[in-house]
């Protein structure tokens, strides 16, 4: 098992039952990292990340669907419950945090949900306002989190126009988190017109342009 | 009913949009309307007279349910959207019609009376309404697809338990728009798609979309067929091909697929005494990119010219309800009139 602790690849044993969603093997996998040595940061780097960016590519590829994608999300939330005190004790932080939310006068929060999943698993510390959020508290999130991205999603054609809403309260609130945009909806021309940063048409190419943003 | 209503409707070449909505909307008091029966009767009516459809399809209302089941639990109006059970009610809850359900069913009553159309009910599917009373009803879903069953999961005996209280709300505000005069229903389960049931599942087994969506539904169709009433059964939903087949299997009068879907392909999959409806993508009908004026006409003519040579009765429509989109209604209803002036 040692040896198996020390892989870097998603072939990891933690790493594979996250992929595969097996919830309830997680704790003792995550121990075994542990006394083998690994750091609660050096897990959560190599092994969560790896397979949540695994997760990303089956479901852009259609070899996995959303089920399989909250399965694993749900067995990657497992090892972070155990792993965060961890991290809170170290000092360490994610590199990048995000605030995001489903905009004002849409309740679905299936996509939204997703995305905060993935750039969970990409280790962006993920600030989810939830549903029918208003443009005034996407900007005192962004504010008080000194957030660096900001996702707004929308699965309706009718409230698109409250996304547009929000876009123009952070732009004018001088706020510097670029904004992602997303939903079933939407389209990188509306990103475009409604002067967003960025648009991803699913929650696994939603880590890539996050960071491309991000780096940017 | 006489199917073969439909079937003439088909064959003479209808084309209609489930559009009340963008009609309610040119009224300076659309929020209000919903509430007066009257009135949101005669809205539908308009809807239809503008439209030139012999149906008086109601507003594509899909709260109206999750609404009815949590007031009568206290729930305040303010909480109810965004309500969801964490844990199983302690009893399974009366049943009674709101306001808005009763002016649903008042507004088809008023059409019955005062029309010659055919008034026509609607309502969520029970796996759609479930959906919404469980913050996550994906994992339990998958899960009970895995083999997890009630006794050893809680969030499958949350789901099963909701499930079962939610047939038993859709079946009597359905049961109370027949008795108002329906004709026909429009059963709305759009959250019977690939998002819920995995296709990798779907691949080894259908039991649990068969148990949890198929079984409720054909329930709905037995009950409506006691009243003489038409099941038209809508899913605009990403669905696999078993998902239609097993939609076909509930034979209803009408089978509304949403724009994923290629209707000549499923044609194969659907008797003929079913009407196929659709499925032009209304949903995109807001963006002059996506959908450039000029384009519905091509995509209609194109859509009929393939029905044809699929032989397969079929109503030009849209692929869901046509939403009218702040600053855009004038587009949409542009692009509407385009694909009825084919």
């Amino acid at each position: 098992m040692d040896n198996l602790c020390s892989d870097m690849s998603d072939t990891h044993p933690l790493s594979q039952a996250i992929i595969a969603g097996k919830r309830k093997e997680i704790p003792a996998l995550v121990q075994e990292c542990l006394d083998a040595g690994e750091s609660a940061q050096f897990i959560v780097e190599s092994r969560l990340v790896s397979a949540m960016a695994v997760v990303g590519e089956k479901f852009k590829n259609n070899e996995i669907f959303v089920p399989e994608m909250l399965i694993a999300a749900r067995a990657m939330k497992e090892a972070l419950k155990l792993l965060e005190p961890m991290l809170v004790e170290a000092g360490v932080k994610p590199e990048f945090n995000a605030v995001i939310g489903t905009v004002e006068g849409d309740l679905h929060d299936i996509g939204k949900n997703l995305v905060a999943m993935m750039w969970k698993g990409a280790n962006i510390d993920v600030i989810d306002l939830g549903v029918n959020v208003p443009p005034a508290k996407f900007v005192e999130a962004i504010r008080e989190n000194n957030a660096k991205l900001v996702g707004l999603s929308a699965l309706l054609t009718t409230t698109m126009p409250a996304m547009r809403e929000t876009v123009k309260a952070i732009r004018e609130a001088g706020l510097a988190a670029k904004i992602m945009i997303g939903g079933a909806p939407i389209t990188t021309e509306y990103a475009n017109e409604i002067g967003a940063d960025g648009y991803a048409a699913d929650a696994g190419s939603a880590v890539d342009a996050a960071m491309s943003l991000l780096r940017s | 009913m006489n199917r073969q209503y439909y079937l003439d409707l088909a064959a003479s070449g209808l084309r209609m949009p489930i559009g009340t909505h963008l009609v309610l909307h040119e009224h300076a008091d659309h929020k209000t309307i919903p509430n007066d029966g009257r009135r949101l009767g005669s809205v539908v009516a308009e809807a239809a007279r503008r439209f030139r459809c012999p149906m008086a399809i109601p507003l594509m209302d899909l709260k109206l349910e999750k609404e009815a089941m949590l007031s009568a639990r206290g729930i305040a109006p303010e909480d109810i959207d965004a309500f969801h059970f964490d844990e199983i009610p302690a009893d399974s809850g009366e049943v009674r019609l709101t306001r808005r359900m009763n002016a649903v069913c008042e507004a088809i009553r008023h059409v019955s009376e005062e029309t010659d159309l055919l008034p026509v009910g609607m309502g969520i599917g029970p796996f759609s309404l479930m959906t919404k009373l469980i913050s996550d009803p994906i994992t339990p879903v998958f899960l009970a697809g895995s083999g997890a069953t009630a006794e050893d999961d809680d969030e499958v005996a949350l789901l099963e338990t909701l499930l079962e209280m939610a047939a038993a709300t859709v079946g009597c505000y359905l049961d109370a728009q027949i008795q108002a005069g329906a004709r026909a229903i429009i059963v709305c389960e759009p959250a019977a798609n690939q998002v819920y049931f995995s296709p990798n599942q779907l691949k080894e087994s259908h039991e649990v979309f068969d148990r949890f969506v198929i079984d409720l539904n054909r329930a709905i169709r037995n009950q409506l067929a006691t009243s003489d009433a038409d099941l038209i059964f809508h899913d605009c939903g990403e669905l696999t091909e078993g998902m239609v087949q097993r939609f076909a299997s509930l034979d209803p009068a009408v089978l509304s697929l949403g724009s994923s879907r290629r209707l000549w392909e499923d044609a194969a999959l659907v008797s003929k005494s079913t009407v196929l409806y659709g499925n032009l993508p209304t949903k995109q009908f807001y963006s002059d990119e996506l959908v450039p004026p000029g384009r519905v006409r091509k995509l209609s003519e194109e859509l009929q010219k393939r029905m044809r040579e699929a032989g397969h009765p079929f109503i030009l429509g849209s692929e869901c309800d046509v939403l009218s989109v702040p600053g855009r209604e004038q587009s949409i209803m542009a692009k509407v009139e385009e694909f009825l002036a084919v």
